[in-house]
């Protein structure tokens, strides 16, 4: 059970509030993008290209001005005229909003037509002609690295490769040295494919220009609207769009995940559309659009090798990175991190030699690279070292779980210093797996596999461990284009006692409404339900980065704990005022000051409150306003143990996730039902790419499957019932020794299945299948080594 | 992406007078579903249209068609269709190749096709392209019968038939029933 401080009144951290922010969403009063209409709003659709790789000759728009309703068709050679046909991606390379030569990948944006209605507008994409001179893709990473294959950045003066940067860390020399003298040395070729956050809202813009005040209204599917105001202004503010005449609204998101994150061509061309007619343009997304040309997460090949002793111990790592960026670097991660916190990947297990390299490359394929439910590349190391690990316990002939618990970092060890120079903060690895451990009832159903294995029955149980790295991130390290990964939070408590919270993160369906409500509960005993919290909105909400990578809670959380903190300090003052009491007389707990020894004699924040405002002492500031801007010290390191248990059928190779037990440990917890939640659906987003989802390309860079018929997003059928469960240890540098969580289970899921498949098919000669691992899969890889019978 | 069909046929007719109607282009190309010759180049090369309606999507190839291979003795061709859909929403390019062998008093004729295609259409994944490929030759071989046999020859592309086979024929798959009889 978790101890609350506060009453249920309260409801401050450790309580199941219900979620404030759900009475809206379930009586269909969310306020979407889509939903914003505004007086003589013009519609956007995109003419997108057919090919991966094209120059295009000329853009007939001719017949599409003919259409009625449409009012205008924009190209690359319009925007050049402005220099708004490249800008730059958050990773310093740049990117075509509209192409004025050459298409680079299937589906990008090639001309945009401006209609009076969303259907003229897609009658005229309809209608405008484009002649390409279709070339030869480059759409293997590998290929695309040989030395003759062809430059794809023509663009790029100079360029002679398309190789984009390389990045390492570690020991190089002492991992090699390790390596030819290790008694076992275990490797595997581990591709995470390219998939999609798939959100059910697709991504979208109402950009209204005020011709009259010189002003930009951008509403906007964005999780991080401050920065994209910012973005807007180093882009625009040559044609007189200066930061203070641009406001970002950012309403209601339909679940974000990392792909909300980047600014793509579609907002950017609307923003030039409406400067230039002076209307407001609406451009939204459709599904295939959104699926085939936004950013995709992923697409890492990692070459994983693992050294260790006969016995089992693990001694060190070496992963080397072959990265798919498609044809620009336009991934959303820290600027230093060019491969994310990769660097996580040596694990939850104590060795001291580790070296990592990567290579990103350009390919034919849509830029991206987002941070998909995932805090940067987090997902791709813990599927390495998972995988891995696994792999070395078979070698060695030991129980996983055992070969784990044997070289788990211990809890005593922490913070612990990792070979890649990271400082985890807290963790108990050995309580974690210990406890999904007996929630699963490991040792019988090792027993129960054993049985099975001798009637030739498949059943699986796979095992993931992992750590996280979340809450980007201290100013030393990281920052985005130059700004700092702080965030923020300013809280203002009104005379009667209630209050209005806004912060520089913005919730795509993680509940802040809820959570940082209870935070500033806990901290000045003022009730959640009067705490109303606002994001979103650039005129009114405070500096901050935005909501991604399991960042809220680690910095926006802090930064209300702390404001909220300033606001107790100012209250005991007035307390001692009232109460004519010297403030170290003063006692707190949740909701008022009393005097120590006589507890009768006391003043509620709400009277204190007042006072701030009717009678504050003199040579105070009156009101009762705080504001911090949070500037984390280190990252927190949440971590869990998962077990799968799956029976997969010995003809059809059907495969059935019989049991999937979850323990998260995310430090203490403010709402235990929304972290619940959180995980429920992070498994769903772990289970997807384990079984489900990738995406085909063929060689010539067609993509094969890029709507929701191909491309399997698991549904309430597919998801298995999750059990889920948690062990405490608090972050230690954390104001309320919270850790992020709403990615744990999207990190640590795929592995434990895939552990789990593997593991089933163990007997049959199998060590490793790539996720997505279907019947399909399995067929063909038992096929390749002759175990598959013939079909009667 | 890309796909292979074979097909393999009887015909009562002599090897000599399949192999007159397989190796003029005007007569094969217009038993092709949906397709015209526009201008003849030269012997080997000449320019045509191939027009097909897939669902929603409407495709207009304007293209080149070079006869690569026509080798009499042996009674085969090959035939390399090239096109670009003239809305700039595609690709197609069509490698067909064509056997004759005497089979009694007939032929049997056989021909193999690799059929390539970028953009829009590809989308729709490889199952439906097969499918639709399929239908597509089987139009074409009843065409070439019907010409052979002296018939009127109508080779606009069915194409709300077309939809309803290849639904057919790909829901009986999914379902275990029958495919369409040829």
């Amino acid at each position: 059970m978790i101890q609350c401080k506060t009453s249920k009144e309260i409801g401050g951290m450790g309580h199941s509030l219900k979620r404030k922010e759900d009475a809206r969403f379930i009586q269909g009063k969310g306020h979407y993008v889509d939903d914003i209409k505004l007086d003589g709003m013009l519609y956007m659709d995109i003419v997108r290209s057919p090919y991966a790789y094209a120059k295009i000759k000329k853009i007939n728009i001719e017949k599409a001005l003919k259409v009625p309703g449409v009012a205008a068709v924009v190209t690359g050679r319009d925007l050049e005229k402005y220099k708004l046909h490249w800008m730059p991606t958050l990773m310093g390379d740049t990117q075509m909003v509209l192409p004025t030569d050459t298409v680079m990948y299937q589906s990008q944006e090639v001309a945009a037509v401006i209609a009076t209605s969303r259907y003229a507008a897609a009658d005229g994409v309809d209608a405008v002609e484009v002649e390409y001179e279709v070339m030869k893709p480059v759409t293997d990473p590998f290929k695309a690295l040989e030395k003759d294959a062809p430059v794809l950045r023509t663009d790029k003066p100079g360029k002679k490769d398309n190789h984009i940067w390389h990045w390492e860390v570690g020991d190089k020399a002492k991992t090699e040295a390790l390596f030819k003298k290790a008694e076992v040395v275990v490797k595997e070729n581990i591709y995470l494919p390219r998939i999609h956050v798939a959100s059910i809202e697709t991504c979208g813009c109402v950009a209204d220009y005020d011709k009259v005040n010189n002003h930009l209204t951008m509403y906007m599917t964005t999780q991080a609207p401050h920065a994209i105001r910012t973005v807007i202004a180093l882009v625009a503010g040559h044609v007189g769009l200066t930061e203070e005449k641009i406001r970002v609204i950012s309403p209601d998101i339909g679940g974000g995940f990392g792909g909300k994150v980047p600014v793509y061509p579609g907002y950017v061309i609307a923003i030039a559309v409406s400067f230039l007619v002076g209307k407001p343009v609406k451009w939204i997304e459709d599904r295939s659009e959104n699926l085939q040309a936004d950013s995709f997460a992923r697409d890492y090949h990692i070459t994983a090798e693992l050294a260790g002793t006969k016995s089992g111990k693990i001694q060190g790592v070496r992963f080397k990175v072959v990265a798919d960026h498609g044809y620009s670097d336009s991934q959303a991660a820290p600027t230093k991190f060019p491969a994310g916190l990769f660097s996580i990947g040596t694990g939850s297990y104590d060795y001291d030699t580790a070296f990592m390299e990567a290579d990103a490359v350009y390919t034919n394929k849509p830029p991206g690279g987002v941070a998909y439910r995932c805090s940067f590349r987090v997902t791709e190391a813990v599927h390495a070292i998972e995988r891995i690990t696994d792999k070395f316990a078979m070698e060695v002939k030991m129980d996983p779980a055992q070969l784990r618990m044997n070289n788990f970092i211990k809890k005593e060890q922490f913070p612990w210093k990792s070979p890649t120079g990271w400082t985890y903060d807290s963790g108990d690895y050995h309580a974690a797996l210990k406890k999904a451990m007996d929630a699963v009832g490991y040792d019988a159903l090792r027993k129960e596999q054993a049985e099975r294995r001798k009637k030739g029955e498949l059943m699986g149980i796979g095992i993931s461990s992992f750590t996280e790295i979340v809450g980007a991130g201290p100013s030393k390290d990281f920052d985005i284009l130059g700004i700092k990964m702080f965030d923020s939070a300013e809280i203002r408590v009104h005379p009667t006692g209630k209050a209005i919270a806004r912060f520089g993160t913005k919730s795509q369906g993680q509940g802040h409404e809820t959570t940082y409500a209870q935070i500033i509960a806990e901290e000045l005993g003022i009730p959640a339900e009067n705490i109303a919290v606002e994001e979103g909105d650039t005129d009114t909400a405070p500096y901050g980065l935005g909501t991604y990578a399991s960042r809220s809670t680690p910095t926006a959380g802090a930064a209300a704990a702390v404001a909220a903190r300033k606001l107790r300090d100012k209250a005991r003052k007035i307390a001692a005022y009232l109460l004519e009491v010297s403030e170290a007389d003063l006692e707190w707990e949740p909701g008022k000051f009393f005097v120590k020894g006589a507890p009768q004699k006391s003043k509620t924040i709400q009277e204190i409150v007042f006072a701030a405002y009717t009678n504050h002492p003199q040579g105070m500031e009156a009101g009762f306003e705080a504001t911090h801007y949070y500037d984390p010290p280190n990252l927190t390191f949440p971590f869990g143990s998962y077990i799968c248990v799956v029976d997969i059928d010995k003809e059809t190779y059907e495969i059935k996730v019989r049991r999937f037990v979850a323990i998260d440990d995310c430090g203490n917890i403010i709402n235990p039902m929304i972290v619940q939640g959180q995980v429920h659906g992070g498994l769903t987003q772990g289970i997807a790419p384990a079984m489900y989802e990738e995406f085909i390309y063929d060689e010539d860079g067609n993509i094969l499957n890029g709507t929701f018929m191909d491309y399997l997003v698991p549904t309430a059928v597919e998801s298995p019932h999750w059990e889920t469960g948690h062990t405490i240890t608090p972050s230690p540098h954390h104001p309320i020794g919270a850790k992020g969580v709403g990615e744990s289970p999207t990190v640590g899921a795929p592995p434990a299945i895939a552990n789990a498949i593997v593991d089933a098919l163990t007997p049959l000669g199998i060590t490793h299948l790539d996720i997505p691992i279907t019947p399909y899969k399995i067929w063909k890889a038992l096929k390749e080594k002759g175990v598959v019978k013939p079909v009667a | 992406m890309k796909t292979t069909i074979e097909k393999e046929f009887q015909l009562e007719q002599p090897v000599a007078k399949v192999w007159a109607y397989l190796s003029d282009p005007t007569k094969i190309v217009t038993c092709v579903p949906g397709a015209s010759l526009t201008e003849k180049v030269d012997d080997r090369n000449y320019k045509g249209q191939v027009t097909t309606t897939f669902g929603p999507v409407k495709a207009q190839y304007n293209g080149e068609i070079n006869i690569s291979e026509l080798d009499e003795a042996q009674h085969r061709m090959a035939l390399v269709g090239k096109g670009l859909d003239a809305k700039g929403k595609g690709s197609a390019e069509m490698t067909m190749n064509g056997q004759l062998t005497p089979s009694g008093n007939g032929t049997t004729v056989k021909f193999v096709m690799d059929i390539s295609i970028s953009g829009m259409l590809a989308q729709f994944g490889s199952r439906l392209i097969k499918d639709v490929s399929d239908q597509l030759l089987n139009q074409f071989v009843n065409n070439f019968k019907d010409r052979l046999s002296g018939k009127e020859v109508d080779n606009t592309m069915k194409a709300s038939s077309m939809m309803g086979t290849v639904l057919k024929s790909t829901i009986g798959g999914i379902f275990g029933g029958e495919k369409e009889k040829e």
